[in-house]
Order: structure tokens, then C-alpha cells, then sequence
């Protein structure tokens, strides 16, 4: 059990700078407030401790750097009923209680034997730590307003003013918005979320709606919110700003529009736009930027879920585009891009730009039981679409590619048996082509292994 | 001729001989006309070229007027001026179309008797569709404009132009006809309104040069716009442009759906304006050309489109009414739009889908609507430079 525990000062009043935060500097401390500058704190204590509760401070400010003086050494937290034992140590009451009640009679951090039994309640410690905590309560909240008064303030400009000022106001709330997160429910409370999305509309330049798209993307929408954003001149700016944007607002763009599709009754047809689509697919083919492809396939997952949307999906030529980045992914995207293949694998045309792409059949084998039992199973579900579509033409590039002794990998692990169902049946398909002998010799295990 | 000589051999062998003032002149001046070359083949290179392109009537000409007014001076009195023999030709040729059209009607028509005029008006009619038959109008007097005014009061002509769309009626009809006393007043100079409005078929290529203000007060882009003809007949003469665009502001009045071409009656406009964007698209030389399609005439279709169905379109063929009001026409807008963007990603091969793409919804009449319209398209050409210098 440490005696000393390292902490560091942050400007508290009455603590020195120096040695480990147990110096107390009387004089400050009653002018700048911890034993009573601070109106009646101290004086009036059990006033004061109805209004704010200690356990309530601890909690909500949550700090990591606290003078070690007030750390129970049992538990290391912050005490809230210091009591000190005979020996002159002080413990947590409920701590120190549970230890007698273990059958300790010695004082834990000294390893004394206790003559005296007794526990004293430490008052002086207890308002020390009740002033403490109190202070910084009460800056955290004036910070805390500060900047709920800048956010209330900004909004407030934002509904007079024009051109640079608004590009300037919008920018300073973006960035308020995304570190506070009090500045986020006073936007919200304030029906700041009205105001801004008003700025959306079909004249709204590039400047403007980035950043109120940056704003909005940091917020909880209610649900009258988002249908009011669903209006296709809103969303026709979004599509816009999405393919001209910087990444950063590329991917602001891309998530506001999956948070709007939760929105229950959303009607596909605002979606089912080629700009859009076109758009996503560029974001996730970006060569420069790889922190947009999963938000992007994430995107394109949420539009896939929409049958009447994945025609046009395949139309823009999604399908060998996704194919061929599948090498390139790491799982959780692997996973969004097998899933949106799979679904567009639910259409003819899904089934023949499959078919068609060249690399189709490869990759999909390569990532049989590689990455996970999801990943595997639309694998296989892709890869059955194609081989039921051409079974000559496909199955052997398919065996080609090491699908048989894949396959006799998955039927003997602990996939779940739908699974293993469909690889026997894949399996049966494929060796249709071939006799016995040679279809074995093609299921060569060390491949997989490989 | 042997002094010439000696003189000159001087000039070839010492540089150092005597260098008379109109020598040092004459190098001088070679020196700025080669400073002011150099000058403005730099200066070129930074003129940012803009094509008006589009069908005809789809309202280039306006949109060229527009950022005449906007960007440059304006026009002065005697450019207002000069639109007069216009505005009046443009009324003669008005009621001369409706006259004639509601003869048509009269005996076509199963209901012909709604295109019946009164005896007397149809003299006024015989007499003002023989005026707007000739090849030089006369000039629109008072009396002539009362004797207009009445005819187009005329039931029959008023339902005649219920079908105007199936006549060669010009979208200017109803503003002029509404506005004959002032046009007709012996002191009348047009105003901005009347020279938007006027309508004259261009022939050949206007440009003007401008740059737009805004509060980038410093960093003016300079453009130079282009205004084409857009008839079928036109359309040569735009190949020769077509070097070095930066931007082609494509022009196409969505409230055409049910109107047939000016120079060709069996063909429907839409689908004429279609298949013109989609060659347009196809141009080799526009690889990295940024396109911005107008959907102009807002106004008319906003009023068109709850009275006749899209459908009538062979290429909208597939619409299919949600509502009414308000809500409806943005429907059908939304509708016409998308078609236009599919025919877009239809008509663009894979390695030209970077190239800049948009869709502004304009009413070219309307002045605030225009500026704030091109304000979009300024931004995005800039931005599209940012980029391609890399810097964004």
C-alpha cells in the first residue's frame, strides 16, 4: 500500500507547487478560497452539502490528478467520509470498516496493532476535500458555460449575418461543437439545428455548406430534423459538396446521410442518385486517402439494404470496382464489401458483372476462412451466385484458385452448419466437371495452408 | 546607292557607332510591342473560356445579357435603343402567329367555333398578319398597338394561345402583349426587363470578356463568354470554339416537354435538347471540360407542369404524378433532373467521370437568381483550379 501517492498541482489555491501536493499555504488558501474565500463554503458546510453533493462532484468531473492527501490508501480513490484511526491514519470509513470486519486489528498502512478500536471522523479532512473538489466543480462549469455562451452566441450571428462573417461564425461553431459536448446540447437545445439547416438550400455555396454539414454531423437530429434535411434540394447539396469536397468533409457528408437513413420511412429514391452513388465509389477507390473507405462502404451497405436501389448500384459499375479492391482491405471494410457484393448478387445483373469481372472468383477463395465466419459467408454465398450462373465457365477457375480445398476447410471447422451445408453443396457443384481422381488431386490441402 | 552602302556596313560591324534618336525610338519601340505581347499571351492563359451552348430558344442569349448587365456596364441608353426595332418585330411576329394559328385551329379543329374571331377583328387580323409577313416592320404606333390589343383580347385568339405550344409561339408573347401601350409610346426606351425579354435568333458567336467582383475584390478570375446560335443550322459554326473550354454552360429549357423545334415541327424539343447534350458530352476535345447545365425556364415549367403531364415527353415517359401544389412541381423537377443525370453518367466514359459536373435550376429573367447562380459556378471553377494546381 503506498503511503505517497505522486500527484501533480494544477493551480489549485492554498497548495504549494513543489514535493507531492500535501503543503498547505494557509494564507492563499483563505484568500483564493479553499478553507472559505469561496462563499461560505467551508463556514456553512452543511448548507453547502446539501446543494452539491461530494460523490456527485467526484463522479462528473471524473479528474486524474488528485492531491494525494485525499486518496484512501485502501481503495485509492478520493475519500468521502475520511475517518483516522489511533495510530493518526486516515481510510475511507466504509474501507477501513471492511477490513476489521475481515478480522484486521492493525492499522494497513503502518502494520500496527491497534490499541484503540475506535474510528474518528476527520472533519477537517473532509471539508479540505469537499473545497477542493467544489473549486474545481465550479471552474469546470464555468468553462463549460463559456462555451455554451460562445456556441449561444455564434448561433445567435449565424442568424444575421452573410458571407465571410457566416463562413467565419460556422467555422468557429464546427469547432466548438466537435470538443464540447455541452456545446452540442445547448446547440441542440437552443433549435440551433433548425437555424443552420435553413442555410441549406440551393444556392448555398461550397464554404457555407461544408461547414454546416461538419456541424450537423456532430449532433443528435431529432426526428422532425431529419426529415426536414431530406429534402431533395438539401440532399442534391450534400451529393455536391460530397464530390468536392476536401476528405474531411467528404466523410462528414457521408455520415450525415447514413444518420438520415435511420430515420424509420426513409424513401430510397433519395438515394438513388447516380452523383451520389458515383461519389461513394470514388471515395472508396481514394488512393491518398484511406480513412474514407470505411464510412463510404459503410454508406453504400446502409443503400444496398434498399432493393430498389442496387440495380443502379451495379449500373454505375460498383461491382468489378469492389472486386478489385477487396486485396487491399482490412477486415471491418472486407466485411461491408462482401456484404454490398453479396447483395447486389441478389440481381441478375449483380450475377453477371460478377460473372464478368475476372478477379472475382480469386479473391472471393482467397478469403475463405481467412478473416472471419461473416466474411466467410458472404464469400461463399458470391461465389455460389456465380458458379450456379455458369457452372462450366466458373467452376474450374474457381477449383483453379484452391476453392475445393477451401471448401473442405470450412465443412470440417466449427462454422456454423448452414454453412458447412452450402460449401458441400458448392463443393458437389464444382466437381461436377471433373472425374474423381483428378477433382481429389485438385483439393491439395497444402495450398490452404500455405 | 554606294554611300547607302558604306553607311550600312557601318550599322552591321560597330556596334558602338553613332545611335541616332530615331534608332533608340524605333528599339524602344519594338521593346513594348514585344513587353505588351509578352504581357497579354500571359495574360491569356489565365482568361478562364465559357461556352453558352444549347438548343435553340433555350435561353443562352438571355443568360449573356444577363452577365452583360451584371458584370460589365450594363447597357447604356443607346443600346436600350437599339433593341426597340426588336421588341416591336417580336410583337408583330406574336400576333401574327396567333392569327394565323387560330385560322389554323378554326379549320382543323372539331371545336373549331372557340377560334372564331369577329368579323371585324378578323380584318385587324388579315391586316396585322400581312404587317408581320413583310420583311421591315413599321414602327409600333398607338394605333396600331390598340388595334393589336384588341385582337389578342379576342376570346378565339386568347384560347389560341392555350396552344401555343403547338404553334411557334415565343415565350415573350404574354410580357409584350401585356405591355403594348408603353412599348408603343413615342418616347418609349426600353427598359432591362423588355431587353431580357426580346428575342432574337442569334446567328454566329458574341463573346464579351468580364470579371466578377465579389468580395474577392483581388482575385477577379477573368472570364470570356461565348454566345452561340443554337438552331440546327447554327450548330457548324460551333466546332471552332470548342479549343481550350474551361467550363460549358449547357443551356436546356425544361419547359419544353410539349413544344416542337423552330426549324424542324416533327421533332420534339426535349428530345432534341437530350440528344444534343449527349453529343456535346461525347466531344473529344471537352475530356477535361467542366460542364454546368442550366435547367432553365423554371417559371414557365413551374406553371406548365400541373396543367400537361410530363408524359407527353416520349423521354419522361416513365413519370408518374405524387401529388399536387407545390410539392409536385418539385416532384416533377426533381424527376427531369435526374434524367438529365443519368443521360450524363450514360454519355461519359469511365475516364471522364472527374470532370466537374452540375445541375443549377435557373429562371435566366430573373436578374437576383442569375447573379446567384453564376456566384455557385465562380466558386466551383475556382475550385476545380485549386485542385488541379494541387493545392486543395
Amino acid at each position: 500500500m503506498p503511503m505517497f501517492l505522486p500527484s501533480k498541482r494544477d493551480g489549485v489555491a492554498g497548495f504549494e507547487g513543489s514535493g507531492d501536493g500535501q503543503v498547505l499555504d494557509l494564507e492563499t488558501a483563505v484568500k483564493d478560497g479553499v478553507l472559505g474565500g469561496v462563499a461560505g463554503v467551508v463556514g456553512t458546510g452543511a448548507v453547502v452539502g446539501e446543494k452539491l453533493d461530494l460523490k456527485k462532484m467526484i463522479e462528473e468531473l471524473d479528474l486524474a490528478e488528485i492531491p494525494s492527501v485525499f486518496i484512501c490508501p485502501i481503495s485509492l480513490e478520493p475519500m468521502q467520509d475520511p475517518v483516522t484511526l489511533c495510530t493518526g491514519q486516515t481510510y475511507e470509513r466504509s474501507n477501513i470498516l471492511k477490513w476489521f470486519n475481515l478480522g484486521h486489528y492493525t492499522c494497513p498502512t503502518t502494520m500496527q496493532e491497534l490499541w484503540d478500536d475506535s474510528v474518528t471522523p476527520n472533519k477537517t479532512l473532509y471539508h479540505l476535500i469537499y473545497a477542493w473538489f467544489y473549486q474545481k466543480y465550479l471552474l469546470m462549469k464555468k468553462r463549460s458555460e463559456d462555451v455554451q455562451g460562445r456556441a449561444s452566441e455564434l448561433l445567435e450571428t449565424l442568424k444575421k449575418v452573410k458571407g465571410q462573417a457566416r463562413v467565419q461564425a460556422l467555422k468557429e461553431l464546427q469547432q466548438v461543437v466537435a470538443t464540447h459536448a455541452t456545446a452540442r446540447k445547448m446547440v441542440v437545445d437552443q433549435g440551433g439545428v433548425a437555424v443552420i439547416s435553413l442555410l441549406l438550400g440551393p444556392f448555398t455555396s461550397h464554404a457555407v455548406g461544408s461547414e454546416v454539414i461538419g456541424i450537423l454531423v456532430n449532433l443528435t437530429l431529432d426526428s422532425e430534423s431529419k426529415i426536414n434535411l431530406m429534402q431533395p434540394a438539401k440532399i442534391s447539396l450534400m451529393v455536391d459538396i460530397l464530390n468536392e469536397g476536401s476528405i474531411e468533409t467528404k466523410i462528414n457528408c457521408t455520415r450525415l446521410i447514413e444518420k438520415l437513413m435511420e430515420e424509420k420511412d426513409f424513401r430510397s429514391e433519395i438515394v438513388s442518385s447516380h452523383s451520389l452513388l458515383v461519389g461513394l465509389m470514388r471515395l472508396v477507390k481514394h488512393k491518398r486517402h484511406s480513412n474514407g473507405i470505411l464510412p463510404g462502404l459503410s454508406l453504400l451497405r446502409s443503400i444496398c439494404l434498399h432493393k430498389q436501389v442496387r440495380n443502379l448500384i451495379v449500373s454505375i459499375g460498383a461491382v468489378p470496382q469492389l472486386v478489385e479492391l477487396l486485396p487491399s482491405l482490412d477486415p471491418d471494410c472486407l466485411e461491408l464489401a462482401l456484404f454490398i457484393l453479396d447483395a447486389l448478387s441478389s440481381l441478375p445483373e449483380g450475377r453477371l458483372a460478377l460473372k464478368d469481372c475476372a478477379n472475382t472468383i480469386p479473391n472471393t477463395v482467397r478469403l475463405l476462412m481467412r478473416v472471419s465466419e461473416s466474411c466467410t459467408q458472404y464469400a461463399l454465398s458470391i461465389l455460389w451466385s456465380v458458379c450456379k450462373l455458369a457452372p462450366d465457365e466458373c467452376s474450374s477457375v474457381a477449383v483453379d484458385a484452391g476453392l475445393a480445398a477451401k471448401l473442405l476447410l470450412v465443412i470440417q471447422s466449427g462454422c456454423n452448419p448452414v454453412l458447412k451445408q452450402r460449401s458441400a453443396e458448392l463443393l458437389k457443384l464444382c466437381s461436377l466437371n471433373y472425374t474423381d481422381t483428378i477433382f481429389i488431386s485438385k483439393c491439395k490441402l497444402t495450398r490452404t495452408i500455405q | 546607292m554606294l554611300s547607302v552602302l558604306v553607311e550600312n556596313m557601318g550599322l552591321l560591324c560597330s556596334r558602338n557607332r553613332r545611335y541616332t534618336a530615331a534608332d533608340a525610338e524605333e528599339n524602344a519601340q519594338t521593346e513594348e510591342i514585344e513587353r505588351r505581347i509578352e504581357q497579354e499571351t500571359k495574360a491569356e492563359k489565365h482568361i478562364q473560356k465559357l461556352l453558352l451552348l444549347g438548343a435553340g430558344e433555350s435561353g443562352k442569349s438571355t443568360i449573356f445579357k444577363q452577365i452583360k448587365l451584371l458584370f460589365q456596364t450594363g447597357f447604356d441608353e443607346a443600346e436600350l435603343r437599339s433593341y426597340i426595332p426588336v421588341i416591336h418585330a417580336n410583337v408583330y411576329q406574336t400576333i401574327k402567329i396567333l392569327y394565323d394559328g387560330s385560322k389554323e385551329l378554326a379549320q382543323n379543329e372539331a371545336d373549331s367555333t372557340s377560334f372564331v374571331l369577329s368579323n371585324e377583328h378578323k380584318d385587324i387580323g388579315e391586316k396585322l398578319s400581312e404587317i408581320g409577313g413583310r420583311l421591315d416592320y413599321p414602327r409600333l404606333t398607338k394605333e396600331l398597338a390598340q388595334e393589336i390589343e384588341t385582337l389578342w383580347k379576342d376570346p378565339a385568339i386568347q384560347e389560341t394561345c392555350n396552344r401555343g405550344n403547338e404553334l411557334q409561339l415565343p415565350d415573350c408573347a404574354h410580357y409584350f402583349m401585356e405591355n403594348l401601350h408603353r412599348l408603343s409610346d413615342t418616347n418609349y426606351i426600353p427598359t432591362k426587363e423588355d431587353v431580357l425579354y426580346a428575342r432574337v435568333r442569334t446567328t454566329g458567336v458574341v463573346e464579351i470578356q468580364f470579371s466578377p467582383v465579389g468580395e474577392h475584390k483581388k482575385s477577379g478570375e477573368v472570364y470570356r463568354l461565348f454566345d452561340v446560335g443554337g438552331q440546327r443550322n447554327e450548330r457548324r459554326k460551333w466546332i471552332h470554339l470548342f479549343e481550350g473550354v474551361t467550363a460549358v454552360i449547357f443551356c436546356a429549357a425544361i419547359s419544353e416537354y410539349d413544344q416542337t423545334l423552330f426549324e424542324d415541327e416533327q421533332k420534339n424539343r426535349m428530345m432534341e435538347t437530350k440528344e444534343l447534350f449527349d453529343w456535346v458530352l461525347k466531344q473529344p476535345c471537352f475530356e477535361k471540360t467542366s460542364f454546368m447545365l442550366f435547367l432553365n425556364k423554371f417559371d414557365i415549367f413551374e406553371k406548365k407542369v400541373l396543367k400537361v403531364p410530363l408524359n407527353v415527353c416520349e423521354w419522361f415517359k416513365d413519370y408518374q404524378p405524387v401529388s399536387t401544389g407545390k410539392q409536385e412541381i418539385e416532384h416533377g423537377y426533381e424527376f427531369v433532373k435526374k434524367k438529365f443525370e443519368e443521360l450524363y453518367f450514360q454519355s461519359t466514359a469511365p475516364d471522364r467521370v472527374d470532370r466537374v459536373f452540375k445541375i443549377y435550376r435557373t429562371t435566366a429573367l430573373d436578374q437576383k437568381l442569375v447573379k446567384k447562380t453564376f456566384k455557385l459556378v465562380d466558386e466551383t471553377l475556382r475550385r476545380r483550379n485549386l485542385f488541379e494546381a494541387g493545392l486543395l
